[in-house]
């Protein structure tokens, strides 16, 4: 083809070329194509979406919302030794606690016990006023003592669980502490210690059945 | 003359028709953020539904309030605070991660690391993966440790942007 003919056939591509550019100017998109009853089509089936969408997730609001009972409890963070009590995603109180040792102890006799606060979910099965200790063998062991038989009057102790115990179940206890220095490490035998204020204001707030985790 | 009112007419409906496919335009764009954000908004919702069902411990972390919530169940069991260090929370997307390792570094500087998407480590901690953009966020030390026994490989935190 010569150039003469070629120059004669350009202005033929010179129409589209500028409809091309002028639609990328004005910011032509392929919506532009869209006939006006498809994208009316269109805009009813998103609206429905829309309306179910809304529907479903105040369905799963309304579900979660139902599952939080706005109770009161406690978590107890054995990491940092801090007790808190909640309400829903409120603090009300945060205290300092002692927490299990995670110190092995033998005995010649060959038991071994692991001084750690249990983890997990537990419930507050009952409250004392002024606990009794009763002194279980790795007390005797740890001093290095002649265990007593079972219901001898020395097992029975008073005043080292402080004015409250808040029972836990298998023998772990929320209670008071004489050795009130030691708030803040790993320095009991499990339970879960707390100075005699805090203690006071966890044992008149929770009631049989709150809800205690721990971990 | 009738030509001239037939075309006259034509351009006043075509004018019409033109607002009215922007208007209709518009309502689209804005009908599908609506249904990207209630998408997102069911995500958690199911997360969440999913968590309370579950007996793990689990993650909440708010991005743009640079929060982070521990929680078992339905019950929140800490809060922390964060500080981006390293990488970009750009590369994050709202949703779900899973924990999948628990590295112990020395003097107990350790990670917890989901993927190759987040990375939580307490303030001390090198940030060993920053290079690649994964974005680092350090937690004080008591409240990172408390969050890194807390939790087993596995678990699931939610991103919330």
């Amino acid at each position: 083809m010569s150039e003469a003919v070629m120059i004669k056939k350009l202005p033929t591509f010179k129409l589209p070329c500028l409809l091309i550019s002028l639609m990328l100017l004005t910011g032509f998109s392929e919506d532009q194509f869209v006939p006006i009853e498809a994208l009316r089509e269109e805009i009813r089936h998103l609206s429905q979406r829309v309306a179910r969408l809304e529907e479903e997730n105040q369905g799963l609001g309304n579900m979660l919302r139902d599952l939080d009972d706005g109770e009161l409890y406690l978590v107890v963070d054995t990491e940092s030794n801090r007790l808190t009590m909640r309400q829903g995603n409120a603090v009300l109180m945060t205290a300092i606690v002692g927490t299990g040792s995670r110190q092995f102890l033998k005995e010649e006799r060959g038991r071994i016990w692991y001084f750690e606060s249990p983890l997990g979910s537990f419930t507050v099965l009952g409250r004392e006023r002024n606990p009794v200790w009763i002194r279980p063998d790795w007390s005797y062991v740890e001093e290095n003592m002649p265990i007593p038989p079972r219901n001898d009057p020395d097992r029975f102790v008073r005043d080292v669980l402080g004015k409250y115990a808040i029972l836990l179940g298998n023998g772990y206890k929320i209670h008071g502490t004489k050795w009130k220095n030691l708030l803040g490490t790993h320095f009991t035998h499990g339970c879960v210690s707390l100075d005699d204020e805090d203690l006071e204001v966890v044992h008149t707030s929770v009631k049989n059945g709150t809800r205690v985790y721990i971990y | 003359m009738f030509v001239l009112s037939l075309f006259l007419m034509g351009a006043d409906n075509g004018d019409q028709n033109g607002k009215e496919w922007g208007k209709l335009l518009e309502q689209r764009k804005q009908l599908n953020v609506r249904i990207k954000k209630l998408m997102r908004e069911q995500d958690y919702l199911v997360f969440q539904k999913t968590m309370y069902e579950s007996d793990s411990k689990y993650l909440i972390i708010n991005i743009p309030a640079k929060t982070g919530q521990l929680k078992y169940k339905n019950r929140a069991l800490k809060d922390v605070h964060f500080k981006l260090v390293s990488g970009r929370t750009s590369r994050l997307t709202p949703g779900a991660l899973t924990l999948t390792e628990k590295i112990e570094g020395p003097r107990k500087r350790n990670l917890l690391v989901f993927g190759q998407s987040l990375v939580l480590q307490d303030k001390y901690a090198p940030a060993t993966r920053s290079e690649s953009g994964i974005p680092h966020l350090s937690l004080s030390r008591k409240d990172f440790l408390s969050m890194y026994y807390a939790v087993e490989s596995g678990a699931k935190a939610f991103i919330l942007f």
